[in-house]
Formats: structure tokens, sequence, C-alpha cells
């Protein structure tokens, strides 16, 4: 009748009903942490994968002067091709609230039909009708716009049209706008025209038919595609074949939730610490009754599992409240994410088989756990369980002998000892602390490296306040001289850039990225170099590459020759330095080495040092800056005020610092849930000592400064082991950072408020781990105790 | 003088039991050698620390001896692994201890049927019905679906003897079984004891209670560790 094996347990459970309730909150973090990030990144994965795949993406794009008809007809005759389609890309500049944004809109009469890079249509209208704009979704929080608004439209120097928002509408295809500070919007040709633009196609995307994964076999049909395109007369500017199936920042996503999942499992790890400290706690209590089963007959095969179940069941129950607690936190922050990518988790369904990996992780991990310590309880011989006396015998340790000769009061060196009599317990309780708290501060390193960071761009490495961009390219000298002509200009340098793609060992251009060229003796950046260094007036083919540029094009390496194609001409360059440059991904080169590779010395931009001034003054400068060129028949195509983007930037880096932040938490409550429980198996086992304690006159106050100082000799210890193991840790942290995000200077010191921060959090977690066992303590009675069994 | 011995169900040869304490080797037991008869009512008598528990220890297999043998029936315990003994133990002791050592959160009926589930000595159906039988023989049927804790010492004595006999043991070791007792109900557990061996359960006990001697069969005192006398002078009363 194993039922009644079964009896015993739940009774048992029930009558430590604290304790039991401790363990199973305890699994439950553990797994409610680790859940939810494997529930957000199965349901990024999904809605990234088939959401990205459910737009059928380009295979690859070919950027022309123009997308006739005939041009058209010839690419769709093309037996590799599954399907083609032609649409209008083009910059504009968007004011709302007074602000004026860069935009890229898209244009198509049948952008409603097209089947590749399909967008789907949000709220509002969709297709935008004419003279009507359609803001991308995520576009329109950072520039507030939202349907049932209106904006201002222009392009170039054109007259500027106000424009209903009559929709919303999603393009999975796009990095987000937020991101790239870029407005998305949609219109129709007839609107383009009204504002006074061309609304010939310039961008043909197409659909291989085969090998649709192989992005060399693309590559060769895109070779193919343009020699047929320009066979029909079409001038192709570029082509991009991005890696196939995969979302432009599905790696740093990928790489961000790699980190985060790394942490949640360290936290089931923490939980399982907790599990073993309270398994062995509770077989700790039951080792007499252990050794009585044993004289009735009981193997230790049969109490193996009947302790090993009693495990499994708690871990089920933490199942129970842990899986949908992480679905809600996963669903949450997969919607957060996902709307980082430009994806909308919507309803979609989390995987079942993520349910399943949780339930197995909540289930085995207190099995798991208790697998040393019941085995370990299940062997104690049977003289030895019913032998114990009730007092525990603390064994001599170095530590108490350093105590014994340390001349402190005999309540005090009570609780320095007993803090050190459970050596593993204390081992385990302190270890959880510790790393919670070394990831707290890590979390907290990482966040002034990022602030650190982005200070650095933006004050130190970006030493302009201000660019200005042109509809065409003019001389540069002239755009420096009038802009140097202008109250409030300190400097001003004129740079020009264009797209450029490495050609690869096949002979055809990789994906296209961008060159800045400015001055070599720039004034208005100076990035640091990580390696080689930056430009000089010589390099006739000298460029330095960002480090997220080389991660696209590892071929990119310092001092390695390249074939760049630029303005369709091919030409070798050389990577003399890798710059830091913020988590953009591009490269720079002289101005005078673009202009010998393009035959082109005009420029398309101006950078300008502002004198200080209040944020209301640079608004006014922009106008009159604006005004100034204008009035010289140089038309300004957008402004850029640099620090515009800083906030966000700054934010959605400090969202993983955040997130690192929020598990470091759960870790020191996991840590406190320790202490706690370490503490009442430390006054549950030391019943009789404390009623021998109260017999020989100790009072209330001295029972609960004993459990108290005990609990804050572990804590303190905690918080002193934390700070040399949040050194390898802001390590580690801060070179993950670098893998997602870009490269942050690694922070060894650890922060002084932080370490202040983490000794108030340790005290207040010693002083409300300690409290119940404290009051415990306190209520035990003399004769209750000495009759303890 | 005593009587011609039964043929023994307990044969202890040379038993020495030592334990290394902080002051040097302390020897519990120094070279017992002794028999008890199958059907016997034995009792152990000595001062504290003479060896008796550790006597009791040896033939309930809960210790083993350093040195000697310990043969109890058939079976050489002293020689058996751990994991056969628990098995042996389960089928062929049943242990009383001084201060019941029931399990609290089961009932009483429930402490009878434990062992029975431990050792599937019963099919599961038989063992409530066996339980209440045994704590019926006992006196305490109408506790049986009580928790230890409201039952008093004597109650919960005879609950602890009742599951002592659930797996109907070859033999009944008994440690202080009525040291934690007062004197009627003390009085009641040993004549119950004397019943049982008239019935054919050999029961060795354990005690400080001289009086305990009228009612036995077969004494053995120790001191320090030996057998000071052995007297299996009386028959069943």
């Amino acid at each position: 009748m194993r039922n009644l094996r079964v009896l015993k347990v739940w009774r048992d459970v029930r009558l430590h009903g604290a304790r039991t309730a401790l363990v199973i909150v305890a699994i439950a973090i553990g797994i409610a942490g680790a859940g939810s990030v494997l529930d957000t990144w199965a349901l990024l994965r999904r809605v990234t994968v088939e959401g990205f795949l459910g737009t059928n993406p380009p295979s690859a794009t070919l950027r022309m002067d123009a997308v006739t008809a005939p041009v058209l007809a010839a690419v769709r005759a093309m037996p590799e091709l599954r399907a083609a389609e032609s649409r209008r890309t083009v910059m504009g500049t968007v004011t709302s609230d007074s602000t004026a944004r860069t935009a890229m809109l898209f244009v198509s009469a049948d952008i409603a039909t097209h089947t590749i890079g399909r967008v789907a249509g949000d709220s509002g209208t969709w297709p935008p009708p004419d003279r009507a704009f359609v803001i991308e979704h995520s576009s329109a929080n950072f520039a507030n716009v939202h349907p049932g608004g209106t904006v201002s439209l222009r392009l170039g120097e054109g007259a500027p049209l106000m424009l209903p928002v009559t929709g919303m509408a999603r393009d999975g295809t796009l990095p987000p706008g937020w991101m790239e500070h870029v407005v998305y919007g949609f219109v129709t040709p007839a609107t383009i025209v009204a504002l006074g633009g061309d609304s010939t196609p310039n961008e043909l995307r197409i659909v291989v038919r085969e090998h649709a994964d192989d992005r060399d076999a693309i590559r060769r049909v895109a070779a193919r595609v343009r020699v047929v395109a320009e066979g029909a007369g079409a001038r192709v500017r570029d082509v991009v074949v991005p890696v196939p199936g995969r979302h432009e920042h599905q790696a740093q996503m990928d790489s961000l939730l790699y980190t985060q999942g790394a942490f949640g499992l360290l936290l089931l790890l923490l939980s399982g610490f907790l599990v073993v400290n309270l398994v062995t706690g509770m077989l700790a209590g039951q080792q007499r009754e252990i050794g009585i089963m044993k004289t009735l007959g009981a193997s230790p095969e049969q109490l193996t599992v009947m302790y090993l179940g009693l495990s499994l069941g708690l871990g089920l129950v933490a199942c129970i409240v842990a899986i949908p607690l992480a679905a809600v936190i996963g669903r949450a922050y997969a919607q957060f994410s996902a709307s980082m990518l430009n994806f909308e988790v919507g309803a979609t369904p989390i995987p079942r088989w993520s349910f399943a990996v949780q339930l197995v992780a909540g289930a085995l991990l207190p099995v798991l756990a208790a697998l040393v310590p019941v085995r370990r309880g299940c062997a104690v011989s049977v003289s030895e369980s019913l032998r114990d006396t009730g007092l525990g015998s603390a064994p001599a340790t170095a530590a108490g002998r350093l105590f014994g000769a340390s001349g402190l009061a005999r309540p005090l060196l009570l609780s320095l000892r007993n803090a050190f009599r459970k050596r593993e317990r204390m081992v385990l309780t302190l270890l959880t602390l510790a790393t919670g708290g070394a990831v707290f501060l890590g979390a907290l390193n990482l966040r002034a490296s990022i602030r650190d960071s982005v200070s650095t761009l933006y004050e130190d490495e970006l030493r302009y306040q201000l660019s200005v961009r042109f509809e065409q390219r003019h001389e540069g000298a002239a755009l420096v001289a009038l802009a140097m002509s202008e109250p409030g200009v300190e400097h001003a340098e004129a740079w020009s850039g264009a797209r450029a793609a490495v050609v690869g060992d096949d002979s055809l251009p990789r994906s296209a990225f961008v060159v800045t060229a400015l001055p070599a003796d720039t004034r208005l950046v100076s990035f640091p170099a990580s390696a080689g260094r930056w430009l000089a007036a010589s390099d006739s083919e000298g460029m330095v590459v960002t480090p997220r540029l080389l991660e696209d094009e590892p071929a990119l390496q310092l001092g390695a020759r390249v074939q760049l194609l630029i303005a369709g001409k091919a030409r070798t360059w050389r990577v003399v330095g890798i710059v830091g440059a913020g988590p953009s991904a591009g490269a720079y080169v002289t101005r005078g080495a673009l202009a010998r590779a393009t035959g082109d010395s005009s420029a398309g931009a101006v950078a300008l040092r502002l004198t200080p001034m209040s944020a209301a003054a640079q608004a006014d400068f922009i106008q009159r800056i604006r005004a100034r060129y204008e009035a010289a028949n140089l038309l300004v195509s957008s402004t850029n005020l640099v620090q515009a983007g800083r906030g966000a930037l700054e934010d959605h880096l400090l969202m993983v610092a955040s997130f690192l932040g929020l598990m470091s938490q759960l870790m020191i409550i996991v840590g406190g849930l320790g202490l706690a429980s370490t503490m009442s198996l430390g006054v549950l086992e030391r019943t009789r000592e404390i009623g021998v304690l109260r017999a020989i006159g100790a009072r209330h106050g001295a029972i609960l400064t004993m459990i108290q100082v005990e609990g804050l000799v572990v804590t303190l210890l905690g918080w002193a082991l934390a700070i040399p193991l949040s050194l390898p840790m802001s390590v580690i942290l801060e070179r993950a950072f670098a893998r997602i995000m870009f490269e942050v200077p690694v922070t060894l010191v650890p922060d002084a408020f932080g370490v202040v921060a983490w000794l108030g959090v340790v005290l207040v977690v010693s002083f409300v781990a300690c409290l119940w066992p404290a009051l415990r303590a306190m209520r035990i009675t003399t004769a209750a105790a000495l009759a303890y069994e | 003088m005593t009587a011609a011995a039964p043929q023994p169900l307990i044969t202890l040869r040379d038993a020495v039991r030592t334990f290394p304490t902080a002051a040097g080797t302390f020897t519990a037991l120094d070279g017992v050698s002794l028999s008890i008869a199958r059907g016997a009512f034995a009792v152990v008598i000595g001062q504290s620390g003479s060896g008796k528990s550790t006597l009791l220890s040896l033939l309930s297999g809960v210790d083993r001896p350093t040195r000697g043998d310990v043969v109890v029936g058939d079976t050489a315990v002293h020689a058996l692994p751990e994991r056969a003994i628990t098995a042996w133990r389960g089928r062929n002791v049943g242990i009383v201890f001084q201060f019941f050592q029931l399990l609290p959160t089961l009932t009483a009926a429930e402490n009878v049927m434990l062992p029975m589930d431990f050792c599937d000595r019963w099919p599961g159906a038989e063992r409530r019905a066996r339980a209440m039988v045994l704590l019926d023989r006992l006196g305490v049927a109408d506790q049986a679906d009580k928790l230890p804790a409201t039952l008093s010492g004597g109650q919960q004595q005879r609950v602890a003897i009742a599951r002592a006999l659930a797996n109907d043991p070859a033999v009944l070791l008994a440690d202080e079984p009525t040291g934690n007792l007062d004197s009627k109900t003390a009085v009641q557990i040993l004549d119950l004891f004397a019943a049982l061996a008239r019935e054919g359960q050999t029961v060795v006990m354990v005690t400080h209670d001289m009086a305990a001697r009228n009612r036995a069969t077969h004494t053995i005192a120790l001191a320090d560790g030996k057998v000071a006398d052995d007297d299996h002078g009386r028959s069943h009363a």
C-alpha cells in the first residue's frame, strides 16, 4: 500500500507548511525567471522567423535610376525568378510637432497587392489614398505620428504638403524606424507627384526560384538580373543581398536572448542551491524518523523514493505557479523585444515545447538538487539516526578558534560560531547571495559603462551638433563658406558619402554599406582606434571601419586589401584602422580618396559645430541656416541634430542592463529566501539548545540578537564576496554586451554607490530573512524545547 | 540452578563492540557470549553504561560488533550486508523504544501498517484489518484513528508494541519500554510481554526495572560490558 508512504510525506509537508512554501517559492522563482526568458526566446523566434518569412522577404534588392516597364518585364521573364516587383523609395522630410525628421517614403500604386516584402495594414486605411500618409508602425511613437493626425511632408526643397495620416501599416522587413531614426511612410505615386517628385520606381525586388537560402547562389542570380536590367536600359546603382531568411537585427536579438538565457539558467541553478539547503534541512529534521522507519524495515531505496517523490511533487506544484507567471512575463518581454524588431507578438501562442521544457526542468530541478542530500540522509545508519540528542555539535573550525581568541562577548561569539556550524549550508547560502550581488554590481557597472560610452560618443567623439543634407551634391568649399558666415557656427566641414559593397571572391558585390568621406584632418569626429589608426591625408586608398561592419563583412580585417564597388567602379582599398563609432555599421575614408574613386569631389552634407546655445536657439538656428542655403539655391533635404538620437540610443542600450538588474534582484530574493530557510532550519535544529540558553537566563532580546547577528554575519560575508566576484561578472557582462550592441569600456572598479547600495540591500535582506526565524526562536519555551524530539 | 535450555534462537559468541572517543577507545561490550531460547522472555539488566542498549543494537542489526558473531535463527546478522540487514530486520525483528518513536503524522493504525507496507509482508487489502487485530489485542483499538500526540504514554507504547508485532517477527526487542511510563502502566506492559512470550514470541527487553526479573524466564546481567550473570532459571509462569 504505497499510499501510506505518500500519506506520511503529505502530512509532513503540511506539518512544515512554512518551510514547504519556501521551497515552492524558491523553485517557482527559478522556473519563472528562466522560463520567462525561454518563453520570450520561443515567442520571438516564432514571431520573427514566421513573421519575417511571412512577408515573403526579397532575396535581393537592386537599386536603379528607374525601373521602367520594359526593365520589369525583362526581369520577370527570367526563369530563375519566382517574382519581381518594383517600387520607389524616396527620402523626404516629415514635420510633426514642429520637429523635422528624415523620412523614407515607399511609393507604389499597387502596394497592397505586392507579394514581396508584404506590408500589412495595422489600423486606419490601407493602402494609402492619394494625398494621404500612412505611417509605418515602428516610426509612429518615435515621430509621434499617428492615424487621425496630420504631417507636413516635403521632398527636397519642394513645397511642403499637409497630409492627413489615414492609417498605420507594418513592414516586417524593415529595421525599426525608431532605432534607425527614420520615419517610414507609405504614399501613392500621385502624392509624390503632388509633392513635386518623380514617381518612377527605382527599386527592384526579386525572389529567386531555387536555392532561396543560399546567399552566394542568390548573388549569382542577382548579378544576372543586373545584366538583364542593364540590357533593358536600366542603370543599376547597387545590389543588396541580405542573409536569406534572417532579419537584419536577428543576430543581435539572438545574442541578447542567449545572454539573458544564461542568466535565467544561473537563477535556476541558484534556486537549486536553495532547494539543496531546504531538502538537507528537511532531512536533518526527519533523521530520527528515517532511523525509525529503517528499524521497521524501510530500505534506503524506499526512503529515497519517498523523499525524491516529495521533491518531485514540490517541483510540480512550483510549476503550477511558475509556468503561467513565466508566460505572462515572457509574453510582455517578447512584445517589447519584438517591437524593437518591428514585429507584433499579438496572440501568437507560446510554443508548447517551451512549457514542456519548463515543466521537465521544474520537476527535475528539485529532484536533482535533493538527490545528494536524500541519498546521504537515507544512508545514515540507524544507530546514528537514533543517537541524536537534539543538542547540535559544533566541530572546531579555524574561524571558531579565531573568534574564541578575539575576546568578543559570549553571545556574539555564539552567533559567530553558529554561522559556521553547518558549513555546506552556509557556503550555498553565501554563494547564492554573492552571485546575486555580483550580477547586481555587474549590471550597475554595465549601466555606468553604457552611460560613459554614450557620453563619450556624443560629447567627445561626435564633436558637432548639426548635420545638413542637400538634395544635390555641391562644391564643398561653398557649403562650408556659407555655413561659416552664419552666426553661431564655430566650425564647419563638408562631408560626402556613398554606398559601397565588398566585391566577393566570386567577383560579385556583397551587401552595400555606407562610406562617409570627411576631411583627413577632421575636427568634428574623433573616434578611438581599437586597432590600427585613424585616416591620414595621404590615405588615397585607406579606409577605417567600425566593429559592427567588420562583423557583417569579415573580409575587412585590419591591413586587408579589398575590392570595393562604389558608384559602379571597383577599386582596391586598404583597411588602416578599426574605430569604435557607436553601434552603427559603416566605414570612413578621406574626401580626397572618395573623390579619386568616384571622380566626383562634390559634397552632399555639412557638419556644423555650434557655439553653446539652448535647444530653442538651436531650433531657430536650423530655420536660419536652411533659409540661408535655400536662398543660395542649395536645396536642403534634411537636418539632423546629433543629440536627438542620444536619449533613444541610451534608453535602448540601458534596457539590456535593466533586464540584467532585474535578474540580479531575483537572484538576491532567492539568496534572501536561502538565508531565511537556513536560519529557520538552524532554529529548528537548535530548539533544545535554545531551550538550554533560556534555562540559563537568555532573554528575548538576547535570542533575537543572536539570530539576527548570525544572519548578518552570513550576509556581510556575501556582501564582501560579491565585490571581487563582480569583477569577472562585469567583464562577462560587458563582453556579452559588446557582442549584442557595441564595445563598451570594461569597468573593473566597482562603483562606490553600487557597493554602498549593495550593502543596504544585504542589510535589508538580512533583517527580513532573519525576522521570522528570530521570532520563532523567541517563542520557544524552555519546557517545550527540552521536551523536543 | 538453571534448567536445561531449549533450542537457542539468539546466539552471541565473543561479541565485542568498541567506540572511538576523544578520550580513547571505549569498550561497550567486551567478549559477550550468550544464547536466548525461542519463546523466552529475556531481560537484560545492568547499570547505565553497562552495555545493555549496545547489546540490543547488535541483536537488531542496528549496530554491528567490532568482533564476534551475532546469530539470530539461521542468520549470521553480523555478516549481513547493510542492504540485506534492513529487509531481514523488517521481517524478523520488532523493536520497541523507550520513547515510543511513533511517527507523529500517522495515526495509530497507520503506524502499525507502516512496517507491513515497507516489507510487503501482508496483502495491501489485509493490512488495516491486521493492524486492528493487533491494536485490539493490545487494548487500543478504539485509538486506531488518532494521532500519537493525542494518546497517553501507555497507549502510545501499546501502539508501538503493536507496530513491532506487525510483521509477526521472530524476535521482539524492547529498549527500556517501561522507562517512560507510570508504574501501573509499566506493570501492564510487562504482563503483556510475558503473555507474548508464553504464546511463543521471543522477547528481549533491556530494563533498569528489577521487578521485570520476576516475570522473565531468562535474566542477563551486564556489568562493564561483560556478562555478570546469565540466569535461564525460570519457566513461564
